[in-house]
């Protein structure tokens, strides 16, 4: 299938070898048409946040005439996204931080102890970890507790989703991390958790970055849990901020809703082309096992 | 003889003794405990609700198997399913087709490579809530994009109302789907391909088999496993899916985006029949477990006959 392959079977035509050529410009051409498929519309929604609403509709596709910045103090103001940006990083980065610690601790034990039950607990979590909850028990569980309408609530709910791939992440890091490691700093002295936290940890970057990684992505995009959990507007996260703004005013204002779109997006969009390695492997690290 | 050195708990005291054996337990305890009360409780506690006729206020009603009774007879479930269904086949195969092609082109040498990557990944980091609001208006049916291209193209009889329409209003919806998963299967896919060992199709072109006939009988039998997750992680999604119908549609127009993610939100938190909304849950869960398993038993014993 390859150029060189595709050469190998024409050896009689002279000359040029047009035949390669021409499959990596088809390989090509349809690349590029997919890669368009998915990067045009993006782009569109950044170049329509800079439009006049009279232009979404006069002027579909060219880039806007003279660019409407107020649209953004617009959106910024309207929607409060001031707020709505300060309250998914605090739920990001809650998640992150519980799922890490929990996880790591939780990983390592499963990697390098042995204890009764492991592997029942480990396949309980396998079979239930895709299952869907049922919303209203895991509704009527957040009130008894009185964690809706709380970050801690709505922090707990993400993090309890993503622990199980979490924990497998780093079990299947730390069993490749050599046994002499834990025995040697235990001669040092060290106790087990030392030896974990001064020893294993600070080697275990890499998927301490791809839990963060996963936790991250998932919890500032999630929509669900704060749908179902956050009464206040105060506590609204971007995603149900954009959700309620749009239902508000997407049919009178459009050219502020990409606006609000854009702010939601650009920032990840950067980080993701800077990591972009980091974050591919992240967000496929639960499907991918070697 | 590695195995003796693996779990080496190495006791040096009575007491520690003692404590290294207690010791995995503390080390798991705190996962396990937010797994165990977020994620397993709310599994077993709602199958006592799904017996109560409830409106989340006035004392729960214990009503038997009524609620059971009442979602076999409805016919919306069946409407609703059906809906499931459709996206379910919709979106696995046009997310397996698209990603597997896109994978093996990609897996050449070509140069840009990892700007293709990067590209058609992108949408897997946005949120769905701004995939969903964006697509709304590129299928808006007077000035979106989607319109405005095939007028453009000259292919008018093309042109819909993408989201108006009962007739099309899914399809429109699975599109998204794929459009934002697609570059994650791909790269799945891609990992799948890296791993297959150049020298099986070195054989193969000594034993004169066609570059469609390598693809048949060394390509898709060494991606078997990542086959099986790609299929597994699509079908899981096309039955748990919420966020594109609710925000797009809403389950309208006539219901003919409305999927069971979507009906147990709606029966609970719009119309308040609690117990009726839980019984609905138990309901999709029998449904996903049995498709994950039917699933399973079939691409695993595919394999057995080679």
């Amino acid at each position: 299938m390859s150029a060189a392959r595709s050469s190998m079977r024409q050896p009689t035509k002279p000359g040029i070898h047009w035949r390669p050529i021409l499959v990596t410009l088809f390989n090509h051409s349809i690349l590029i048409l997919f890669t368009v498929i998915i990067v045009y519309p993006v782009l569109w929604m950044i170049l329509a946040s800079f439009k006049t609403p009279g232009e979404l509709i006069s002027n579909i596709w060219g880039l806007p005439a003279d660019p409407a910045y107020q649209n953004y103090a617009v959106a910024w103001e309207k929607a409060r996204l001031g707020r709505a940006l300060l309250n998914s990083g605090i739920i990001s980065i809650g998640a992150v931080l519980v799922v890490v610690c929990l996880a790591s601790i939780a990983g390592y034990a499963f990697a390098k102890f042995s204890f009764r039950f492991s592997t029942v607990i480990l396949l309980v979590m396998v079979f239930t970890m895709q299952a869907p909850v049922p919303i209203i028990p895991f509704y009527v569980l957040f009130v008894r507790l009185k964690l809706t309408d709380s970050y801690l609530g709505l922090i707990l709910a993400i993090a309890s989703g993503t622990i199980p791939l979490a924990i497998f992440i780093f079990q299947a890091y730390f069993r490749s991390i050599p046994g002499e490691l834990r025995e040697a700093a235990k001669i040092d002295g060290c106790s087990e958790l030392a030896a974990f936290l001064r020893v294993v940890m600070p080697i275990s970057g890499p998927a301490v970055a791809t839990v963060s990684i996963l936790t991250f992505v998932g919890a500032w995009n999630e929509y669900f849990m704060p749908l179902l959990l956050i009464r206040s507007d105060e506590l609204r996260p971007l995603t149900l901020t954009i959700q309620v703004f749009f239902l508000q005013f997407g049919r009178a204002e459009w050219n502020v809703i990409f606006a609000t779109l854009s702010i939601a997006t650009i920032p990840m969009i950067v980080v993701y082309v800077f990591l972009q390695r980091w974050f591919i492997r992240g967000l496929t690290s639960g499907s991918i096992k070697g | 003889m590695p195995a003796a050195q693996k779990p080496g708990n190495r006791p040096s005291g009575a007491l520690s003794r003692r404590l290294s054996k207690l010791s995995p337990y503390l080390w798991i305890l705190p996962a396990i405990t937010v797994y165990g009360i977020f994620k397993l409780y709310p599994l077993v506690s709602g199958l006592q609700m799904s017996l109560l006729r409830w409106d989340g206020i006035e004392a729960p009603r214990y009503i038997g198997l009524r609620n059971f009774e009442k979602i076999l007879s409805d016919p919306m479930t069946g409407a609703v399913l059906m809906n499931n269904v459709h996206y379910a086949v919709g979106t696995v195969v046009g997310k397996i087709v698209l990603s597997l092609f896109l994978a093996i082109l990609l897996h050449q040498a070509l140069k840009g490579r990892t700007f293709y990557r990067t590209s058609l990944f992108l949408p897997v980091v946005m949120s769905f809530v701004v995939v969903g609001v964006l697509w709304s208006w590129l299928f808006n049916p007077q000035f979106g994009l989607i319109n405005s291209f095939l007028r453009g193209l000259g292919l008018d009889f093309l042109v819909q109302d993408w989201l108006g329409d009962a007739a099309v209003a899914l399809n429109s919806l699975i599109l998204v789907d794929i459009w934002k998963w697609y570059g994650f299967h791909m790269v799945i896919f891609l990992a799948g391909l890296q791993s297959i060992p150049d020298e099986l199709y070195e054989a193969a072109r000594i034993d004169g088999a066609s570059v469609w006939q390598q693809f048949l009988h060394v390509t898709l039998p060494m991606l078997q496993p990542v086959m099986i997750v790609n299929v597994t992680i699509s079908v899981m999604g096309a039955f748990n899916v919420f966020d594109i119908p609710f925000i797009m549609t809403a389950g309208g127009p006539a219901n003919a985006t409305n999927v069971m993610a979507l009906h147990i939100y709606i029966r609970g938190f719009k119309f308040y029949r609690f117990g009726f909304s839980a019984a609905l849950s138990y309901v999709l869960l029998v449904i996903v477990t049995l498709v994950a398993l039917i699933q399973l038993k079939l691409m695993t014993s595919g394999d057995n006959t080679d």
